[in-house]
């Protein structure tokens, strides 16, 4: 096999999710004239920002073979954090930045300390931690609560050349998220950690350390992603993070990344991220029901599992 | 440097596993830039000692003198840096990742804090690999690699961690002829560059091809080391050999009947090549052959576990095809696996529950469980195989390992089998209960059943067969009746490589 042929070959799939990304605007083109303008696609690049920071923590968890439950929760309670701190005061928005990023990056700690020291599973982890996050958001509110300072809040709307800040925001979290796995001997170890855990550990590499970095940076971007929020919302609303960690995931895997871990690119997470999220654009263009919306994810879901599953026979030559 | 400086030197080491001896002051020493063989049956105690000096196993008495040091023992990254890597059969490599970064794991060179340096680990790779005199796209995920480039890939990580001593855990096993070469290749020149090399294997031919000198080990004792200059393949098997059979087998009743179960020229794309096969009732049919042998694959495709590729069973003369275990089953057919722990028994069930499993439909009315009929079967099970148990509800896992090998045999007995294929029926088992089961496998044969049995531990081959069949690279390359067979014929047989089977 040629390695041309081989990159195609590995990539092809990620070439699939791009495609549909470029039918599904083809098809919003053709039905309404209001899809292909460039207000609308920023929007919607702007949208895909929201799920897509998420999922590049969820990515960097699961290519370690592990995952997070929780982010959808702790988006959740850092929109309410951060809103009650900030209380409509530019003054406090440092500070209240400051606090929701530490919040974020503590429960991630937290819960690649249990994983590491307690020896318990990151899926009993986070889903514990998915309940107790959002029962602890629920204690403090459930009705809208806290202010966004005026300037966060505009921080939304303002847009360099046409496009808004946050699609370039955004962009520069991909970059850095790909730099990490590309470029560093972090990114390294954790294909190796979720690739192989046992020669991992036995070629010197500090799984522990590993799972510190990747939980605490996932949960980091879900506080980011929070963050987001509030500058869209404006306010506290304890509506926000429902269900975030499944569209995470379901982007993710999409993407080809494999959820037993060590297989993966940023490439094609955002190129899942992009396909979720014109779905959901294009069937709001469409004016169809919003419930449909998780049915059309479900079956993407599904079907991008069975085409990534490697082949019997590859596997065979594999083992 | 004098030529015959010895870089390694293991001394009186030895080694007990919960009372088991597995090593008994052994000691071994090796010239450095050469390659020392070691051989011995399985079970002698090879892996043993290669754990020890990897560090991977503490040895409980005896020292390890290292380049000139002397070491108690060391840990597993100690001894890594020392310079010792072994390579295991089971290949250390992430399946997932490139060539590059596979060499480098855990060592990456960094251009700065934490930033990898691509390019340079790229052009040490090629480097390493050109030394070796092979030509791999570095770029390639090693999972698309076949298993001789990965191993050489494992070759290049022991390279480029500077080792001094290189430690081959039954390379052949993996390679095809023509692989086998390469890999003589790179031993003559890693050799030339004063690298010491293990060499395991159980192929006597790659040892007089390859080595400088041997050791024999032997129940986990010393027998001999010696120069490869002068030593005839006679001498070297009977020093593997050399021992007496302890146990005490049940004579043979000699009452073959029918053929049940018939194989005729049966491949599949693990390692079987044509093989044929006879088993009558009232008959034990011993397989025997080295691990990797193909013996564990031809039992798996008796079973139906695994796919034919060509060829057929019959079964009774008939034609039979299996797609699943499950049909196998159906057709009297039962497995008792070698590893009882994972594959033949729920060990967190209560005994009861796992004799019973595969004849809960017998013993229930519509879908209600007949509890007194499955008592009085567990209570005829433990009364037939004499299963010392406390209680019928206590968990497998509690159980002697001679009576886990019990209960999963009762459970297959009630199934009503025509043939049991046993693979490696007393491993983990004490000797008083080994007899117990040669008893029970010979009375079932005087009851009409056919037995295929796998077995590592030659006396036992010996001893309870009535016919031998030995296997070696996935052919069956001699059948020997028990009245001719000897411990130096099996062997003989099973170390031949390929090129004498062909």
């Amino acid at each position: 096999m040629t390695p041309k042929s081989n990159f195609l070959q590995k990539h092809s799939l990620i070439l699939v999710v791009y495609s549909l990304v470029f039918v599904l605007i083809t098809v919003g083109s053709i039905y309404s004239e209001r899809f292909l303008t460039l207000r609308n696609l920023t929007n919607v690049l702007r949208q895909a920002a929201y799920l897509g920071t998420a999922a590049l923590g969820e990515m960097l968890v699961i290519l370690t073979a592990g995952i997070d439950l929780s982010i959808g929760s702790l988006v959740k309670l850092s929109v309410l954090v951060s809103a009650i701190l900030m209380d409509g005061n530019p003054d406090n928005v440092m500070m209240a930045v400051g606090l929701t990023l530490a919040l974020g990056l503590g429960v991630g700690l937290l819960h690649a300390f249990l994983i590491n020291e307690l020896n318990l599973s990151p899926f009993v982890v986070t889903f514990a931690s998915l309940f107790i996050l959002q029962g602890i958001s629920l204690t403090i509110t459930t009705k809208p609560i806290g202010r966004s300072s005026k300037d966060f809040l505009l921080l939304y709307s303002q847009k360099f050349l046409e496009v808004p800040i946050i699609v370039y925001f955004f962009g520069l979290v991909t970059l850095m998220v790909a730099f990490l796995l590309n470029m560093t001997v972090f990114g390294k170890h954790v294909y190796a950690v979720g690739g192989n855990l046992t020669v991992a550990e036995l070629s010197g590499i500090p799984v522990k350390k590993i799972r510190y970095g990747v939980y605490g940076i996932c949960s980091l971007l879900a506080a980011v992603t929070g963050l987001l929020w509030l500058m869209r919302m404006g306010v506290g609303d304890p509506v926000i993070g429902k269900e975030l960690e499944l569209n995470a995931i379901i982007a993710v895997v999409i993407g080809g990344t494999s959820l037993f871990g060590g297989r993966g690119t940023v490439t094609g997470v955002i190129g899942g991220v992009l396909l979720l999220t014109f779905t959901d654009n294009l069937l709001v263009v469409l004016g169809v029901n919003q419930f449909v919306s998780g049915l059309v994810k479900g079956l993407i879901f599904v079907a991008a599992v069975a085409l990534y599953k490697p082949s019997e026979s590859f596997q065979r030559a594999t083992a | 440097m004098k030529d015959d400086q010895l870089i390694l030197e293991m001394n009186n080491i030895s080694k007990s596993f919960s009372g088991v001896k597995a090593l008994v002051d052994v000691s071994i020493s090796c010239k450095k830039g050469s390659v020392h063989a070691l051989v011995g049956e399985n079970g002698a105690g090879k892996s043993t000692l290669i754990k020890i000096l990897s560090g991977a196993q503490r040895p409980d008495k005896g020292t390890i003198c290292f380049k000139g040091k002397n070491y108690e023992s060391f840990s597993t990254r100690e001894a890594l840096s020392l310079g010792i890597s072994v390579i295991y059969q089971e290949l250390a490599l992430v399946s997932e990742m490139n060539v590059v970064e596979n060499i480098f794991l855990g060592r990456e060179i960094r251009m700065t804090v934490g930033i990898i340096d691509s390019a340079r680990m790229r052009q040490e790779a090629n480097r390493l690999l050109e030394q070796m005199g092979i030509k791999i796209n570095v770029n390639r995920e090693v999972g698309e690699l076949s298993v001789a480039y990965q191993q050489m890939v494992e070759i290049s990580k022991a390279l480029s961690r500077n080792a001094d001593l290189i430690v081959m855990d039954e390379p052949s096993a993996i390679l095809a002829g023509h692989e086998l070469e390469q890999l003589f290749r790179i031993i003559q020149s890693l050799k030339d560059n004063g690298v010491t090399i293990i060499y395991i294997s159980h192929r006597l031919e790659e040892v007089f091809r390859i080595a400088d000198e041997v050791t024999v080990l032997k129940d986990g004792q010393h027998v001999v080391t010696r120069s490869m200059e002068g030593l005839s393949r006679a001498e070297l098997v009977s020093a593997m050999v050399g021992r007496k059979l302890e146990e005490v087998f049940p004579q043979s009743a000699n009452k073959a009947g029918e053929c049940v179960l018939e194989a005729n020229g049966i491949s599949t794309d693990t390692i079987l090549k044509k093989v044929n096969l006879k088993l009558h009732r009232g008959e034990i049919v011993g397989l025997a052959g080295m691990v990797g042998s193909g013996r564990t694959e031809l039992a798996r495709a008796l079973f139906g576990a695994d796919k034919l590729f060509s060829g057929e069973i019959k079964l009774m003369g008939e034609r039979v095809e299996f797609s699943s275990p499950a049909d196998a089953i159906r057709k009297k057919i039962s497995l008792v696996p070698e590893d009882r722990k994972q594959q033949g028994l729920f060990t967190e069930l209560p005994i009861k529950n796992n004799i019973t499993l595969p004849i809960l439909k017998k013993i229930s009315n519509w879908f209600l469980l007949n509890r007194k009929m499955e008592s009085a079967l567990v209570e005829s099970s433990k009364k037939q195989l004499s299963i010392s148990m406390a209680s019928e509800h206590l968990d497998v896992q509690f159980l002697s390992g001679g009576n886990q090998q019990k209960v999963v045999l009762a459970k297959w007995l009630h199934t009503k089998p025509e043939v049991i294929i046993m693979d490696e029926p007393t491993r983990g088992v004490d000797v008083g209960a080994k007899f117990e089961i040669y008893q029970l496998m010979r009375r079932l044969t005087e009851e009409g059943i056919a037995i295929l049995m796998i077995s590592s531990e030659l006396p036992e081959i010996l001893g309870l067969s009535d016919r031998i069949l030995v296997m070696s690279e996935g052919r069956i390359v001699a059948e020997l009746e028990h009245s001719e067979a000897s411990e130096e014929k099996i062997i003989e047989y099973a170390t031949m490589g390929e090129s004498k089977a062909a």
